[in-house]
């Protein structure tokens, strides 16, 4: 064994196949940096070589790629607050927050030693368990695979404290729209309204994008002001790598839970990294310094470690079992074939030196991942201090442009368009949106592994078994605990000091606070939550039509969202009568909305020239003028800004196989 | 628009590989709506797209990008090929897109599977294709074999007559690939309690692992490299293949020689040669779905010297010596056929009988509560 793995570590040194290595980080890096391309914008760039150079080179390749594409991916979630990828969305809580506090150097050092340390560690959780991941995996049967989707979104409530309704109203709707699409256990489509678009479902890349990165884009472009207040990038670099060895359990636990989350087939990237993330907020003592949402460098080490690491664990079920997790597990099951390597039972046997290969790969890939990162955050990080319109004129194309790639179909710009105005509602009305993300991500899995149970156990068999009843303890423990907590807090009350918290918020650590910029008033998050109410009550009614299971589960999910929606409004109906208007906030308010009324009107006259013209003129014509208008630039500085932009989409579409929609009127020499 | 001076000389480069792309693209609307192509020219073009309607790194992807630099080599005139991924709506999205905007140039070619096939042949509503008129040129199938666990108490096919309980299945959706083993085993006469939602091949088998389920199939590439272990432990017992076409007859599939056919094992159990509608929707829907698997085709009113310098290359790239070593693990060691010889078996299968249909939809709808939409 040791032998195989020197002698795969030797052919690993020689220069032409590490230089395929540091060919396939560097194409990781740029991908990841770039918000919304992920790994499968890295697989665009990398398939047309794979097939042509030697195995080895090609494992290389694919592995340098796939194990740095969520080390760079942190950059613009942490410092412009857009989400680089969808499991990147998670550290717009921490490390954003950090960031806007002028932290982004702290914060990315942070980012890069937990995303090194968690590679590592999943390279070395790849090798270990190689002999354990077979009789795990087989033991890890669907009753166990639904009570962890159960675990995930348990974390939506985790992620509302303090907000716990509409936290919940939140996640509800998350399910809801992930229910979109073909039904896992019927014949059904639903909620697709008759559009061939809506059969595959809702992308992720392009709903949080959408829910995120456009209202981010939307709210930051009426501020006008840069992100990061006060000054020093510089500085911090040196607090972050404290911050990571005082929290090394942390480092060790996310690398664990996303270890995990990879080798179990159907739980994926974004869910593992949120329960990475989940789990050390849930841990965290209450008391001292608890700043989680407010920029603790445990939010942010716990899912970098994991997200690494999920892409080491994504690779035991394709060796293994045949069974790719993502794209890219995908394309390198792909090259493992045309090689003539069968994954399988037989390859530790057989190709033991492959994996090897293939371990060294993704160890030595994260290291030097994680080097170029912090060379390269050095001039990245000035961007959180640049003016955020000038950012904006750029970021609305990328966006468009990254939401685009994996539906390839034109109406998921307005589809984008609806849900940052969604996102945004949701943000000034303080709906939190991560529980939101963790619905979205879980709804499937979660109706999925429901029926699997359901259909191939009866309820004792499978409640009883020992996992169920590990995770269902995990589940209620806390419950318990809070409980008891609540209940001697109460008792010990006895009419003293109140504790923070509104009506039907559990325990309350004062977590999230407020969410940050200009609140609406009362009467506008009254008519947000009486839109959720519609929207469930809708979807309802819609469901009533579907197949016997395909209505189950809308069914459910709309009722419960429809119930705590229609609670909220009571409680809002109810508190609002004591609140006093506030001349000052009404009149920040009115601006604010002004500011982002014009701005999405921006952003409509952008998706109606794409419709015309195609992604890249229309965005010939929309950047300068935007810069010009909204940024106040220099033409000069317009003129590069404008020229960069669009070489940086040409280059792309030839070179990395990177789709820009066609409008009515594109020339064919734009159409790749 | 000054965008040429603005690109400088870059764009020239760019202009000129393109050029005959932007024919190949036809008129330029959004998802390439309305009537597209451009004359038709009986010259191959110096570039053509492979329309692939699956997502990059999928097996109908890895399939057409390990074939695309033979077809390079041997096709008359040696086009360059580019894949383009179009995934999505079961290959429905892309297909529609093929057949509107692909031109008949031979500028571009559609890359199908069994999945394209089967929303044709269960006449879903949203196809715009018609594999009837569209011009197959080059075609190569796979196999599936069937096995159960031996906590079943089977130890052959022949044990399926006096079963105690029904089979368990783990399926992924009764309208794609899973239908033909749903097809197959109604042909038997054998009870199957299906379950369906599972994400893929993959973890139905590790359902089946796990012991969730006790009857799996899988192609005849992934039952040799993940089920034939299984065997060897004693921990799955194979039954029977799909056999393979030798001229317009089922036949053993030569990758797995041992196994009897569906057909063979109906005549071990009944006594004569499989007949009737429930064999006819069965064969309508394995040609298509497992012979002819993969496949390239052209647009209707592609000219004959296009349409046959692929079929010509069929044959040359399968007497390629690189390719004959390197294919076995891709294509699962079946052959590659010109678009010639399968054209009549094809049209006919996609021909179905309007009865036919009928009678599979009813199977579906009576025996695992399925009901299609718009049907």
């Amino acid at each position: 064994m040791l032998d195989a793995a020197l002698s795969a570590l030797g052919a690993l040194l020689d220069p032409t196949t590490l230089a395929f290595l540091v060919a396939g980080v560097l194409a990781g890096l740029v991908i990841g940096i770039i918000p919304g391309l992920g790994g499968t914008g890295a697989v665009a760039i990398l398939l047309p070589f794979v097939f042509i150079i030697e195995p080895q080179q090609a494992l290389a390749l694919i592995i340098g790629a796939v194990a740095v594409v969520h080390t760079s991916d942190t950059i613009s979630s942490v410092l412009i607050g857009i989400p680089g990828s969808a499991s990147a969305t998670v550290l717009m809580l921490d490390g954003h927050e950090m960031a806007k506090r002028g932290q982004g150097a702290r914060a990315l050092s942070i980012a890069f030693l937990a995303s090194m340390a968690g590679g590592l560690l999943g390279a070395v959780g790849l090798t270990l368990s190689i002999p354990l991941a077979r009789p795990l995996v087989l033991n890890f049967g669907s009753p166990e695979l639904f009570m962890l989707t159960v675990l995930g979104i348990s974390l939506a409530a985790l992620l509302s404290r303090g907000n716990m309704l509409k936290g919940l109203i939140a996640g509800a709707f998350g399910l809801l729209l992930g229910e979109i699409g073909a039904a896992p256990a019927a014949a059904d489509y639903r909620f697709t309204f008759g559009t061939l678009f809506l059969n595959e479902g809702l992308d992720l890349v392009a709903v949080a994008l959408g829910i995120f990165g456009i209202a981010e884009v939307v709210s930051l472009v009426a501020r006008k002001t840069s992100i990061a207040s006060g000054s020093g990038i510089g500085s911090g670099w040196g607090t972050g790598l404290r911050d990571v060895l005082r929290h090394w359990t942390h480092v060790l636990r996310g690398a664990f839970v996303g270890i995990w989350a990879g080798v179990l087939p159907g739980v994926g990237a974004t869910a593992g990294t949120w329960m990475a993330y989940g789990q050390a907020r849930a841990t965290a003592r209450r008391k001292g310094k608890n700043k989680f949402g407010k920029g603790d460098p445990r939010g942010i080490i716990a899912p970098e470690s994991a997200n690494n690491s999920v892409e080491a664990g994504d690779l035991i079920p394709t060796l293994l079992f045949g069974i790719p997790g993502g794209a890219p597990a995908a394309l390198l099951l792909g090259a493992l074939l045309v090689f003539g390597i069968e994954p399988g039972p037989r390859i530790i046997t057989d190709h033991l030196d492959i994996i090897y290969t293939i371990v060294w790969s993704f160890a030595l890939a994260s290291v030097i991942g994680a080097a170029l990162c912090f060379l390269l955050s050095f001039p990245l990080a000035k961007l959180s201090f640049v003016r955020f319109p000038v950012l904006a004129g750029g970021l609305v194309v990328i966006l468009f442009t990254s939401g685009f790639q994996e539906s390839q179909q034109i109406a998921v710009l307005q589809v984008m368009l609806l849900l940052g105005a969604i996102g945004w509602a949701m943000k000034s009305t303080g709906f939190p949106r991560a529980p939101f993300l963790i619905g979205f991500v879980l709804s499937v899995p979660l109706e999925r592994y429901y029926y699997l149970t359901a259909n191939l156990y009866s309820f004792s068999e499978w409640a009883l078994r020992p996992g169920v009843l590990v995770m269902a303890a995990v589940l209620v423990i806390p419950l318990v605990l809070a409980a008891v907590r609540w209940a001697r807090a109460r008792a010990a009350r006895t009419g003293a000091e109140p504790v923070a918290g509104a009506a039907g918020d559990t325990p309350a650590d004062e977590d999230d606070g407020e969410p940050e910029g200009t609140q609406a008033p009362p009467a506008w998050t009254l008519a947000v939550t009486g839109g959720f109410l519609v929207v469930f009550a809708g979807g309802f009614l819609l469901a009533q039509g579907y197949s016997e299971k395909a209505r189950l589960v809308p069914t459910l999910v709309c009722l419960l969202g429809a119930a705590l929606a229609a609670l909220a409004l009571a409680v809002q109906v109810y508190t609002r009568r004591r609140a006093s208007s506030d001349e000052v906030r009404v009149t920040a308010w009115r601006e604010e909305l002004g500011w982002v009324t014009r701005a999405f009107a921006w952003l409509v006259a952008f998706i109606a020239l794409v419709y015309v013209l195609g992604l890249v003129l229309a965005a010939l014509v929309f950047v300068p003028v935007f810069l010009w208008r909204v940024a106040q630039m220099r033409p000069h500085a317009i003129a590069t800004y404008t020229v960069v932009l669009l070489g940086v989409l040409l280059l792309l579409q030839r070179f990395a196989d990177i789709a820009l929609p066609v409008g009515y009127l594109t020339p064919a020499i734009l159409v790749a | 628009m000054k965008r040429t001076t603005m690109f400088g000389s870059r764009a020239k480069a760019v202009v000129a590989t393109m050029a005959a792309l932007g024919l190949a693209a036809g008129c330029a609307n959004p998802q390439g709506l309305g009537s597209g192509g451009s004359e038709s020219s009986s010259e191959m073009p110096a570039r053509t797209e492979l329309v692939i309607p699956y997502s990059e790194g999928g097996g109908t992807d890895t399939w057409a990008r390990f074939l695309a630099p033979y077809l390079e080599k041997h096709v008359e005139g040696n086009p360059a090929f580019t894949p383009k991924n179009v995934p999505g709506g079961e290959s429905i999205t892309g297909s529609n897109q093929f057949v509107q905007s692909g031109g008949t140039d031979g500028s571009q070619v559609l890359v199908t599977s069994g999945t394209t096939y089967f929303q044709a042949l269960l006449g879903r509503s949203e196809v715009q294709f018609d594999f009837t008129r569209l011009r197959p040129l080059i075609l190569n199938g796979t196999g599936g074999v069937i096995y159960a666990s031996p906590s079943t108490g089977i130890r052959s096919a022949g044990d399926l007559a006096d079963l105690k309980k029904p089979l368990t299945y783990g399926g992924i959706s009764a309208t794609g690939l899973d239908l033909t083993m749903l097809q197959a085993f109604d042909v038997l006469g054998t009870k199957l309690d299906a379950t369906f939602g599972f994400e893929g091949r993959g973890p139905a088998r590790l359902a089946f692992e796990r012991g969730e389920v006790n009857v799996d199939y899988q192609t005849t590439s992934a039952y040799l490299t993940q089920v034939k272990p299984l065997v060897d432990d004693g921990k799955a017992v194979p039954l029977m293949s799909f056999g393979m076409l030798k001229d317009g007859e089922i036949v053993r599939d030569p990758n797995v020689p041992d196994l009897p056919t569906v057909e063979e094992v109906y005549r071990q159990l009944h006594g004569k040669a499989p007949s009737g509608e429930a064999y006819e929707a069965y064969r309508a829907f394995l040609v298509p779905g497992y012979v002819y698997q993969k496949g390239l085709w052209a647009n209707e009113g592609t000219p004959d010297p296009i349409v046959q310098s692929y079929r010509d290359a069929a044959d040359k790239i399968s007497k390629d010596p690189k390719f004959a070593s390197s294919s076995e693990e891709v294509l699962g060691g079946y052959p590659l056929y010109s678009g010639e010889e399968a054209e009549e078996e094809l049209q006919e299968a996609f021909r179905i009988k309007p009865e036919v249909r009928e009678y599979t939809l009813d199977m579906l709808k009576k025996s695992y509560d399925v009901t299609l939409e718009g049907n």
